[in-house]
């Protein structure tokens, strides 16, 4: 990247941190719970007024029972709570509704819980954001036509504050959350306070609704249900345990409580307020409850619009809790493998980036797809997170009869009551709701598991084909080498490769061209090596494969057969990718061909003193293969590597994880392959960078006299479709990186699944 | 322009020098530790650093498992364990404070089989 665009780059997010910063971005409790907590809180912003709304239907007198089934709404709460803080000591390491329900119910059950928390966290962005827009056009109502621009630059706003890392943007969020708390404290005490004398009444309070309903108990159950949004992220702080200081369970269950605390006085405080000024809500009605109760309790004036203020921000900063999960779970989910690998890529800051990006590009989607209609997008909601909750306390109250720990019964107790609870409210939710679209999510959560099965499948499947080392290391019979030379012109390239070709003394070398005129100058070049011209048929390439799939005939499966594929470029820009798009093809079908390994031998003409009709044979050959882990295609590429005659060999390891990488050097100990094994540090997790520094540092190929080749073991998989699970863009980043340098040849040794 | 210009290369500057800056408050923050940069060959010293890269020869006569070690002071450290069958804790990351007689060899310092210790480098808290 150019300057200019780094420092961009650098202004918008930050500067790069070193994996080992990992835990300075580790979240001390006070920036915790607005981070955490700032979903939960904030439903309480519409808690009352969604009971209200459905009690109305019932008529006037039946909004007197807002405040028992508020009452009800907070025990639930309470006893949510408690059994995640009893989740949370449980699994110190993060004890989401996944991990609880995989581990105490089965796979399915995980996946059922991963699906429905995935599709909720992009709901609460969708939702959280639509509403936090719908209380600034209502407060500014000429910008209703731009309320879709509004809401998509609130997700973006969101995301670059995410992609910056998760403390700071907690620093930033802590401002908004603790004014909301803050305001709603000062309107509940002074609404007490007023009330001592007699309750002032709200304006709408003359307002008469006719029943059109019966008061009946469904509907009783129905207004209960409509107020568990209360409950909406309280699961966020279980799933999100590892962004907390240590001790981190400890540290996560006490704000788990002082969530709870919070949430359920300011939910029972406002439903109390709502009772006693009489509040009247319909869905016509231009103040939400809080701004009503507000407006009754201040008679308007400043504290009344600071609220307003504080109940917007807080709307659009509560998608911040799904920022902080969804990246953290999708991430879990890749570790166990049923999400691709690339969800565990740390970005720049730290931040599981891909997860991230994924979160806000289903976020926005939603939003378009639903015009921002609050309305229509919160019949979505709700359902997801009750199918977590119900399978992560039914995976508890397993986990507790297993275990029967002291206090066993209690515990289960706790747990089984609220399953029980969140289970019955679930039916409700989907009943209620079913038609108006959360038969979306219940269609959705299926296809979700059966895509995330199918990774599953397929890279316990690869990992089988990997298997354990089983051609260690007595019973290796190393193959011999076999050398083509694509030859297109003669240039400066074909003569390095002829170089090369010396140096490596293969068991056979030939060299093919399509060009007949060529061969008057190549007996001059290399009389030593046969030139067979070739057909050129219907396409080049399929030419090609047919004389390599000759040339495999004669050859055992040990026996390796390298197209060594010369190339001058003409300047080191990265136009040079284009100009060559036809070589690039051909070598990308040519990689798929079974037993054959592409070898790469670009030169930059800047970087070319020789004469091209002589060929200089380097006197060093140093050969590095790359190793991401000790399987059979690294092994695989080892033997090649051999093969190659190396003045010096060894196998670099390039670590994104320093744990992940102290299993591959035990493994390598372990399995005693017999090699000097590297492991070397990417610290901005650049790993072309890091192994462009280390070939320089190491070997300072000058592609004359030394040579650096780059052994590549790649993995070719059965469906394209499946190259997407493999992370392939890694090696296309590394060969970017390498193809001007100097004097470094670059091999693919693909292993076939 | 010449200010916006260095604003531009400053928020542009590498990690890597970033990086340095902390190594070197952390290495100088324990006991006795003499900075890589001052030590001298053939005498006893304990060093500071941070493991930068490990390597591993299980190739039977070699037998050994080897860390570079920076400290922020420009100039790295190869610590050598001979006979070793495991990694024994060593990672990429983690402090590393080893106290023993420094060699020069080819132009680099080694210490070889020192007394060691492992802690947790300046980045872990």
């Amino acid at each position: 990247m150019s300057t200019t665009a780094t420092a961009l780059k650098r202004i918008l997010l930050g500067r790069p941190m070193s994996s080992a910063e990992l835990e300075h971005t580790l979240l001390p409790k006070v920036i915790a719970l607005p981070v955490f907590a700032s979903d939960p809180l904030s439903s309480n912003a519409y808690a009352t007024q969604e009971i209200l709304l459905v009690l109305g239907m019932a008529g006037t007198l039946a909004l007197s029972k807002v405040l028992p089934i508020s009452i009800a709404v907070a025990t639930l709460l309470a006893i949510v709570v408690t059994s995640y803080r009893q989740t949370v000591r449980a699994y110190p390491s993060g004890g989401g509704a996944y991990r609880v329900a995989r581990e105490n119910l089965g796979m399915y059950a995980g996946l059922t819980a991963a699906a429905a928390l995935l599709i909720d966290y992009v709901m609460t962005v969708a939702v959280s954001v639509t509403a936090g827009a719908d209380a600034i056009v209502s407060a500014a109502p000429g910008l209703e036509d731009k309320k879709l621009e509004l809401v998509i630059g609130f997700v973006l706003f969101v995301t670059v504050m995410n992609l910056r890392g998760v403390k700071e943007s907690g620093t930033l969020f802590a401002i908004p959350t603790y004014g909301f708390v803050l305001s709603i404290y000062v309107m509940l005490l002074t609404g007490f306070v007023r009330c001592l004398g007699g309750c002032p009444q709200a304006a709408s309070s003359q307002i008469n609704l006719k029943p059109q309903v019966a008061l009946t108990f469904f509907l009783l159950l129905k207004a209960f249900s409509a107020g568990t949004t209360a409950l909406t992220g309280v699961e966020a702080i279980a799933d999100g345990v590892q962004a907390f200081r240590y001790p981190q369970s400890r540290n996560a269950a006490q704000t788990l409580a002082v969530m709870g605390a919070l949430s359920i006085t300011m939910f029972l405080g406002i439903s109390w307020l709502a009772d006693h000024t009489n509040v009247v809500f319909v869905e016509e009605s231009r103040q939400t409850v809080v701004a009503q109760i507000a407006h009754t309790v201040f008679g308007g004036g400043f504290m009344f619009y600071v609220l307003q203020v504080m109940t917007a921000a807080i709307l659009v900063l509560a998608a911040n809790t799904a920022y902080q999960d969804f990246p953290r779970l999708s991430s879990i989910l890749a570790q166990d493998r049923f999400l691709p690998r690339q969800f565990r890529n740390r970005g720049d800051r730290l931040v599981f980036s891909n997860g991230v990006l994924i979160l806000a590009t289903l976020a926005i989607a939603l939003v378009i797809l639903f015009d921002a209609e609050l309305n229509h997008l919160i019949q979505l909601y709700l359902v997801g997170v009750f199918i977590s909750f119900t399978l992560s306390q039914s995976g508890m109250v397993l986990r507790w009869r297993r275990l029967r720990e002291t206090g066993w019964r209690r515990k289960a107790i706790v747990n089984g009551f609220g399953a029980t609870v969140t289970g019955v409210v679930l039916c409700v939710t989907i009943a209620s709701k079913f038609k108006g679209g959360a038969w979306i999510v219940i269609c959705a959560i299926p296809i979700f598991m059966f895509l995330m099965h199918s990774v599953y499948k397929h890279y316990e499947e690869v990992r089988r084909e990997l298997g354990h080392p089983d051609r260690l290391p007595e019973d290796r019979r190393p193959g011999n080498q076999n050398m083509v030379i694509f030859v297109q012109r003669p240039d400066a390239a074909v003569a390095r490769a002829v170089g090369y070709a010396r140096a490596v003394r293969p068991a056979t070398v030939e060299a093919i061209t399509f060009d007949r005129s060529q061969t008057a100058t190549w007996s001059r070049l290399a009389p030593e090596i046969p030139l067979k011209v070739l057909e050129q048929g219907r396409s080049r390439t399929t030419a090609v494969q047919q004389y390599l799939r000759s040339r495999r005939e004669g050859l055992t499966d040990h026996d390796f057969l390298t197209l060594a594929v010369p190339e001058v470029l003409r300047s080191r820009s990265t136009l040079e990718l284009l100009r060559g798009w036809r070589l690039h093809r051909m070598k990308a079908i040519l990689r798929r061909e079974s037993g054959v390994q592409v070898l790469d031998l670009p030169v930059v003409k800047d970087d070319v003193e020789e004469g091209v009709d002589q060929a200089h044979e380097p006197a060093r050959n140093y050969v590095c293969v790359l190793v991401a882990g000790v399987h059979n295609a690294a092994l695989q590429a080892i033997e090649y590597a051999e093969t190659l005659r190396p003045t010096d060999l060894r196998a670099l390891h390039l670590s994104l994880d320093a744990t992940e990488s102290e299993e591959v050097g035990e493994e390598w100990l372990a399995a005693g392959v017999p090699l000097p094994l590297e492991i070397e540090d990417s610290p901005f997790r650049d790993i072309g960078l890091s192994l462009l520094n280390y070939i320089r540092s190491e070997f300072d190929p000058d592609g004359l006299n030394r040579v650096a080749t780059v052994v590549l073991p790649e993995f070719i998989v059965k469906k394209r479709r499946h190259e997407i699970l493999h992370n392939q863009t890694a090696l296309i980043v590394i060969k970017r990186r390498l193809l001007f340098e100097k004097g470094v040849v670059v091999v693919s040794v693909p292993f076939h699944l | 322009m010449t200010g916006l210009g260095n604003l531009v290369r400053r928020l542009a500057r590498p990690p890597e020098e970033l990086r340095d800056e902390g190594l070197r408050g952390w290495a100088s923050s324990i006991e006795r530790a003499t900075p890589i940069a001052q030590v001298e060959p053939r005498e006893r010293s304990k060093v500071a650093g941070v493991i930068q890269n490990l390597r591993i020869d299980p190739r039977p006569g070699r037998n050994f498992i080897e860390a570079t070690i920076i400290d922020g002071s420009g100039k790295e450290l190869i610590v050598r364990l001979t006979g070793r069958t495991t990694l024994a804790g060593w990672r990429l990351g983690a402090g590393l404070i080893v106290e023993g007689t420094v060699a020069e060899k080819d132009g680099s310092l080694m210490i070889l089989n020192p007394e060691w210790d492992l802690v947790s480098g300046p980045e872990h808290g």
